[in-house]
């Protein structure tokens, strides 16, 4: 019963045919041929497919086969096999974060995307900066991705591991302090408190004798520290307040690049430079060389460096005439006595209100200038002496007694951080190579094996600050965190983490940090009840703001120090035949630790736009009487001179100068470094025409410029980098240099550029500094005058009023001309960097750059008054005027005209206009004519003239062809092929993305919710983007204002972008 | 037949009769060629080469070999572009126009004229090509229905205005020429005794028969073809010129560049006419046709289009004074005063002053005279073009984008390059093609023929 079911195969088993029962007995068929039949079957042999033939069809089919997988490569990208969190493929994600490099302060905000970083932006929230960033800083993240970094730690020239160096390194530090030799640990500015901390644990741990923290800045502001020690008794550097000071007296403070703390600066002081807001203020300058304040201040007042003393007291004096004080002896022959006086009378009428600041590292220049504010009572308003400002920290006499006690054989151990180069960058720096060679041990933590780090046992490769933990106090009140927005690339240690190894203590640097931070929340108080809810606010924000005691210790001044420090300055002045020379670090490279960064090196100079190189800066009056090269252009290459200084000389290109004063010379620092072939980048290296790096006669690369690091003099114990004697002599050799401007005056062409006057700009209509340009028209038999923005021939694109019209507004009054937009552009929008040799053709690619004009001493109205002839006025007017020029910086990039040239001259129509007001430019339509460029009048376009990515002339310049530095590039931006043009996109790829923002959230475009890497990155908030559809919006309101003019306007090409016109302050 | 004044000088001197006209023609084509043919194309060969060898580093490596920059995006590219059409221009003129106006006198000129138009329009049609940044996708350019979408080209551009310009011209010319040539192939064919030559002849003539059918309509065609021709004749410089003219670039934005381009590129084209055929007619021994009165003809042209060249000129500077805009005006101001100024003056003089020596009779007779200034008219046209380029964009609208253009050995390889291949062409032309138009020359034998015209005389 259990059994009864039937199953069965198929319907012949169940109807059990007679076929079926067959099959089924003769399931083994004795008729199947084995295969040794089948083989040794005969007439196999008279078939027509035959061995041969079956080898030509296998053949056959195997080229086919080959040749078809002959495709390109298939590369596969991984997905995440578990999604992080935190990040969407497409989807930045952003991290507040702070950039400290031992001399640039900023809260940042970092783009990542798919894990990397890729953009820096200024933190706009949080933050003493407000945002502004320096081109410096958002350059900074293309250094992560080099590959000439140190990819771990090396004892003695080769590679180790941690676990062998560590203890090494430690023994060699006990050692040292057992044998009564010091430890020196040699860092530039630390202005983080838990870095400090572990300071202390190592003294605490090798004892407080042995241990020695030196603190020491490749371009130090050491003068002030010890001026205001002479003046208050405590060496400090007070907290400014640009944003309250009417009249700003400087005394070659170029406090908007590089003095003391430039990313505050900017914020405050741009903000009294619009002329429409309440007030504006005053901007005197007194300075030897053409510095980027300079060229912004609305009086400046050209100078020799010896007579920087002169000039202080004489402001001393004029200033105490006014307000009462005691006035010191002091020469004032050869000083522009009327403008020191006019500056003196303005100070005077803003007591409490105006500032005086000198970037003089002469202390008794200090204690003057500290004299002055005092009579002028603004210590209290603007400048504080409760709040100090942390950076700018080293102390050059203590490095000059370290130089001098490694030699002395002193030192047992050293470790020097990464930040600092002092093999490169002290002036007597042979000295200290040889030091450290008496040096047991010596530790390096720098990033690349670079002049200081080739010198020393152990490497120990610090993290770049993007892969890092830190904190910073750059100013009392003030605490920001640093935070790791990517895993290191390489196997390098944080240079904390190393030092806690180094005296034992276990645990990373960032539990470290968390601890040090539960003890500020503590103190800081009563804002969060939760360590975790203060600790993940700060990361949020970058920053926190603790609780300063306001003592109210009222300052005194010491007068002694005052009249000390007059005589001293009464004395020195120098009256020989030679030059001065001015050293400076410049708006890129700085003090010479971003030389290896080719956006910086290709960002042109905001003054001279040279690139790739250092110069010496001479008048032209001075370059004529020592017969060197005037203009500077593709074929006509720099003088060559010896800059001559006691025993040292250095050979550089010579460059006329308009604004440096007669009789001195101006060299930038930071250059040449690699001068013994270190591998400290890429792009750090002269490169050759046609690809490869140049090379001297013995096979080592060619630097980049010259360090001119060892004509730094040391005067009262104080590394003094102006007013050395050097003699300048000419070679009979000339030198390319690379300019992306070679014209450089704006022939009287107010169409493009406008300036006025501040009281013109009061007291007048918009006729008169900002007049339309009218046409004449005849309507209805009538001729008319009419503004030649409202006359069209054409028809017009229906982007009025209808849906977004993006536009842009720049402020010619607030922008200053650093450079940051030039470099944040490059970042945004994959720009190639092309290198020296192709910027002296007049080929950069930049997409945005800034136009410097200096003024000519001729116009056309004055040339026709002197009957000089036509010709000759525009001769002249091409000269700009040698001593003083006023200066203006003009952003231009493309302008969207609504009217554009370049659209209707494409044959193929790349090049076409948006319905929301864009010019855009469509890559893989283009077929390289060239017409749209032509046919530009702002000359925007960029062409592609050679394959960037691929050909060999930029192997060692272009990032992209790099292939860890390639990781920088925006995924969202095409990387541009050869024969193709290309040129500002108002950053289409962020436009797109904010209008998909707006539509996710179901809400119309918010004003500054999109903005461009330039407006983004303008620290002066110059350039403002929006829709100018949107009557609420920012640059709806500009384009409407008095100040406001089109570039160009009788082209009548109708541009989106707005210029506002330039009012100076006089 | 038509009848011609006595007082009219012979078009064919000598003692000719209708066989001399063919062997003198034809002879050169049957022979061996002379050992300088064999000197002269190994030149133009080898610079040819030279030019070929440039544009493949051109295009392999990207136009930054060549010296322009971001200001001027065009220099000797287009330079040399206007310059050979502009060149291209006397062939169809004479062979068009002065068919139409009856001027008998070019039937020994117009076949040479002819293929060299057709050699120049090649060379000019080059530059556009190479000089984009892809030329792999220069098909972009025409109208091809595709599969990118709506992609179509912008026919606001008056580049996509020369592409059709230049192709229909160097396609009707081409014709033009082509059926001029029929019966003297035929004429060839006959006469040759090589097989593969003869049959190469054969097929290059079409069948020509010498029938009277065949006469009346090769006449037909080529009057049409004259009438399709002669308007052209003007459109392509017009067409060439407006590339200039609509634009914004001050000294570019110029009404008066159609008539103007036109008028220099006849100028240029019976310059370079004269060059050839001045050696042509020593080498090939054809003073007997090619006389001192075809010379003394072109030479007419050449002072009437170079004083219309000259007065163009002037009106454009008065202009940009008269205009009041301070962009033209300086823009005309720095290309007499500015750093280009030397090639201005040289434009001046090779363009302006030196044609108007033809005035003297004595010079527009003498062939060494006139040797030398079609080379210095040719040098002056080339310059005009690169004034009007290049000084144009090198100071435009915005001074801080101001800049120098200078040209590198690509440039100048490429240049001198397409002399070669023009010149290789030529050669070639010369020895493989009947250099006159034989069968219409006899046509006017009788009638224009030194001998024929003395017996009437008497």
């Amino acid at each position: 019963m259990a059994n009864k079911k039937q199953y069965w195969v198929g319907l012949e088993e169940l109807e059990n045919t007679p076929s079926f029962q067959a099959a089924q007995k003769n399931e083994f068929s004795e008729k199947a041929v084995s295969v040794d039949t089948f083989l040794s079957e005969t007439n196999l042999e008279k078939t027509s497919t035959n061995r041969r033939d079956f080898l030509k069809f296998l053949g056959f089919s195997v080229t086919a086969a080959t040749v078809a997988a002959c495709e390109t490569p298939i590369i596969n990208s991984v997905p995440y096999v578990n999604k992080p969190e935190s990040i969407t493929p497409g989807v930045p994600t952003y991290y507040a974060s702070t950039y400290f490099d031992g001399s640039d302060y900023g809260s940042i905000v970092v783009k990542t995307r798919e894990g990397r970083p890729i953009f820096i932006k200024g933190n706009a929230k949080h933050g003493i900066n407000e945002g502004s960033l320096t081109a410096r800083i958002n350059s900074s993240v293309l250094g992560l991705y080099d590959s000439n970094r140190l990819q771990g730690p090396m004892a003695q020239g080769s590679a180790a591991s941690w676990a062998d160096v560590d203890p090494k390194i430690a023994a060699g530090l006990q050692s040292a302090a057992n044998s009564g030799k010091s430890i020196v640990l040699l860092t530039g500015t630390v202005m983080s408190p838990s870095t400090m901390a572990i300071v202390k644990a190592m003294t605490e741990k090798y004892g407080e004798t042995a241990v020695r923290h030196v603190s020491y800045d490749a371009y130090s502001a050491y003068g002030i520290r010890k001026g205001n020690e002479l003046s208050f008794g405590k060496s400090m550097i007070p907290d400014y307040d640009f944003s309250k000071a009417k009249v700003i007296v400087s005394l070659d403070a170029d406090f908007l690049d590089s003095w003391v703390m430039p990313t505050q600066f900017i914020a405050q002081y741009s903000k009294n430079r619009n002329p429409q807001a309440d007030w504006m203020s005053k901007h005197y300058h007194i300075e030897s060389r053409l510095s980027l304040t300079g060229s912004n201040a609305d009086v400046r007042i050209p100078i020799l460096p010896s007579q920087e003393g002169a000039a202080i007291l004489a402001l001393h004096n004029e200033v105490s005439k006014l307000v009462g004080g005691t006035s010191a002896a002091g020469k004032t022959d050869g000083l522009p006595m009327d403008r020191i006086a006019a500056a003196a009378m303005d100070l005077s009428k803003n007591r409490g209100k105006s500032l005086v600041i000198s970037g003089s590292n002469d202390p008794q220049v200090q204690v003057v200038v500290n004299a002055i504010n005092s009579m002028l009572g603004n210590y209290g308003s603007t400048i504080s002496t409760d709040r100090e400002l942390f950076v700018k920290q080293g102390n050059d006499a203590e490095v000059l007694r370290l130089v001098s006690d490694m030699n002395a054989g002193k030192v047992g151990a050293i470790l020097i951080s990464g930040d600092i180069n002092p093999a490169y960058a002290l002036p007597n720096s042979n000295e200290f190579v040889a030091g450290l060679a008496k040096v047991g041990t010596s530790v390096s933590f720098a990033r690349w094996a670079d002049e200081t780090a080739t010198h020393c046992g152990y490497l120990c490769p610090d993290h770049h600050y993007l892969e890092a933990w830190n904190d910073y106090r750059p100013k009392s009140g003030h605490l920001a965190l640093a935070q790791p927005t990517i895993n290191p690339l390489y196997n390098t240690r944080q240079f904390q983490e190393s030092l806690m190894r180094f005296c034992g203590m276990e645990g990373n640097y960032h539990d470290f940090l968390r601890q040090q931070w539960q003890s500020y929340s503590l103190s800081n108080g009563s804002e969060s009840f939760l360590f975790d809810d203060y600790w993940y606010n700060a990361l949020r924000t970058g920053t926190v703001s603790e609780s300063v005691a306001t003592g109210g210790s009222g300052i005194i001044l010491n007068a002694a120090a005052v009249s000390a420090a007059a005589g001293g300055l009464g004395k020195n002045s120098s009256g020989s035949g030679a030059f001065e020379l001015v050293l400076y670090t410049n708006t890129g490279i700085g003090d010479g630790s971003h030389a290896t960064n080719p956006w910086l090196q290709e960002l042109p100079d905001p003054i001279s736009k040279v690139t790739w190189d250092n110069y010496v800066a001479v008048n032209p009056a001075d370059a004529k009487e020592l017969g060197l090269n005037l203009t500077i252009g593709q074929e006509e290459p720099a003088s060559l001179v010896k800059v001559t200084m006691g025993d040292k000389e250095v050979v550089l290109p010579a460059l006329a100068q308009p604004g440096q004063k007669s009789g001195s010379v101006s060299i930038a620092l930071g250059y040449g470094r690699g001068a013994g072939g270190e591998a400290i980048g890429r792009s750090a290296f002269r490169t050759k025409e046609y690809g490869g790096y140049d090379l001297d006669g013995e096979g080592r690369k060619i630097t980049i410029g010259k360090n001119v690091y060892p004509l730094v003099t040391v005067a009262n114990g104080a590394m003094n980098y102006k007013g050395g004697s050097v003699s300048i002599e000419k070679l009979g050799e000339t030198y390319p240099l690379a300019c992306t401007q070679t014209h450089h005056t704006i022939m009287g062409r107010d169409s493009v550029l406008k300036e006025t006057t501040f009281s013109t700009f009061q007291s007048e209509p918009k006729e008169v500094y900002n007049p339309a340009h009218l046409l004449q028209v005849r309507e209805n038999g009538e001729i008319l005058k009419r503004d030649v923005e409202e006359v069209d021939i054409w028809r017009s694109h229906p982007v009025v009023g209808v849906g977004h019209r993006w536009g842009m507004s720049i402020d010619l009054s607030t922008c200053f001309g650093c450079g940051a937009c030039v470099t944040a552009c490059h970042s945004e929008n994959n720009v190639p960097v092309v290198g020296k040799d192709e910027i002296r053709r007049g080929r950069d690619m930049h997409w945005l750059r800034i136009d410097r004009y200096y003024s000519s001493d001729m116009s056309l109205e004055k040339g026709a008054e002197e009957g000089i002839g036509v010709v000759d006025t525009y001769r002249q007017m091409e000269v700009a005027n040698y001593d003083n020029p006023s200066t203006v910086h003009m952003p231009m990039m493309c302008q969207h005209c609504n009217h554009a040239p370049c659209e209707t001259v494409c044959p193929v129509a790349a090049t076409t206009h948006s319905n929301e007001g864009l010019n855009q430019m469509t890559y893989n339509r283009c077929i390289g004519t060239r017409y749209c460029a032509n046919n530009c009048p702002f000359k925007v376009r960029r062409f592609n003239w050679f394959n960037y990515k691929a050909y060999a002339k930029f192997t060692d310049v272009n990032p992209s062809q790099d292939a860890t530095a390639r990781m920088v590039l925006n995924p969202d931006v095409t990387v541009r092929s050869r024969g193709v043009m290309e040129k500002c996109s108002m950053c289409v790829q962020r436009i797109q993305a904010g209008k998909l923002g707006a539509k996710i959230k179901s809400q119309p475009v918010e004003d500054g919710a999109i903005q461009t890497a330039c407006a983004e990155a303008c620290p002066a908030q110059a350039i403002s983007f929006g829709d100018l559809n949107d009557a609420g919006s920012i640059v709806a309101a500009s384009e409407t204002d008095k100040r406001s003019y089109h570039a160009l306007a009788d082209v009548g090409v109708k541009p989106n972008v707005s210029y506002k016109v330039k009012v100076r302050n006089i | 037949m038509h009848k011609e004044a006595a007082i009219r000088q012979a078009l064919i001197l000598g003692d000719k009769s209708y066989h001399d006209i063919t062997v003198d023609v034809v002879g050169p084509i049957e022979n061996k060629a002379p050992t300088a043919w064999y000197v002269l194309i190994t030149i133009a060969g080898l610079i040819a080469l030279w030019g070929l060898g440039c544009i493949t580093y051109l295009i392999s490596t990207g136009i930054g070999v060549w010296g322009l920059n971001k200001t001027v995006g065009w220099a000797w590219d287009i330079t040399n572009f206007v310059w050979w059409v502009g060149i291209g221009h006397a062939g169809t003129l004479i062979s068009a126009v002065l068919l139409l106006f009856r001027q008998k006198w070019r039937m020994a000129i117009n076949r040479s004229a002819e293929a060299m138009t057709i050699f120049a329009v090649m060379m000019a049609a080059l530059f556009p090509g190479i000089h984009m940044g892809r030329i792999w996708v220069a098909y972009w350019v025409l109208p091809l229905p595709n599969t990118f979408g709506s992609l179509w080209v912008n026919f606001n551009s008056p580049l996509l205005w020369d592409v059709f310009a230049i192709s229909t011209y160097f396609s009707v010319s081409l014709v033009f020429w082509y059926i001029g040539l029929i019966p003297d192939f035929a004429t060839i064919r006959d006469r040759m005794s090589k097989p593969l030559a003869k049959k190469i002849y054969g097929l290059l003539s079409f069948g020509w028969s010498g029938k009277a059918k065949n006469w009346t309509r090769f006449e037909e065609v080529s009057l049409v073809l004259a009438g399709l021709a002669t308007p052209l004749v003007f459109s392509v410089h017009s067409i060439v010129s407006m590339d200039f003219a609509t634009s914004v670039i001050p000294g570019w934005h110029t009404t008066i560049f159609p008539p103007y381009f036109v008028s220099g590129a006849v100028f240029s084209g019976f310059a370079m006419v004269l060059t050839l055929l001045l050696i042509m007619r020593k080498v090939m021994k054809l003073e007997n046709y090619i006389t001192i009165k075809h010379v003394e003809y072109m030479n007419i042209v050449i002072i009437v289009t170079g004083s219309i060249v000259g007065v163009a000129y002037l009106t454009e500077l008065f202009i940009s004074w008269y205009s009041g805009v301070e962009y033209e005006s300086y823009a005309f101001i720095n290309r007499f005063s500015g750093p280009y100024m030397w090639s201005y003056f040289a434009m001046m003089t090779c363009n302006v002053i030196s044609p108007q020596l033809l005035w003297f009779k004595k010079i527009r007779t003498s062939l060494t005279a006139t040797f030398i200034l079609s080379i210095v008219v040719n040098i002056g046209m080339w310059f005009e073009r690169f004034v009007i380029i290049v000084t144009s964009l090198h100071r435009d609208y915005v001074p801080s984008s101001w800049s120098m253009f200078y040209p590198t050995w690509v440039d100048v390889g490429i240049f001198v390059g397409t002399i070669g291949i023009f010149f290789t062409l030529f050669l070639l032309f010369a020895r493989f093609f009947p250099v006159l138009a034989l069968n219409e020359l006899k046509t006017i034998l009788k009638v224009s023929g030194e001998k024929y015209k003395n017996e009437d005389h008497h």
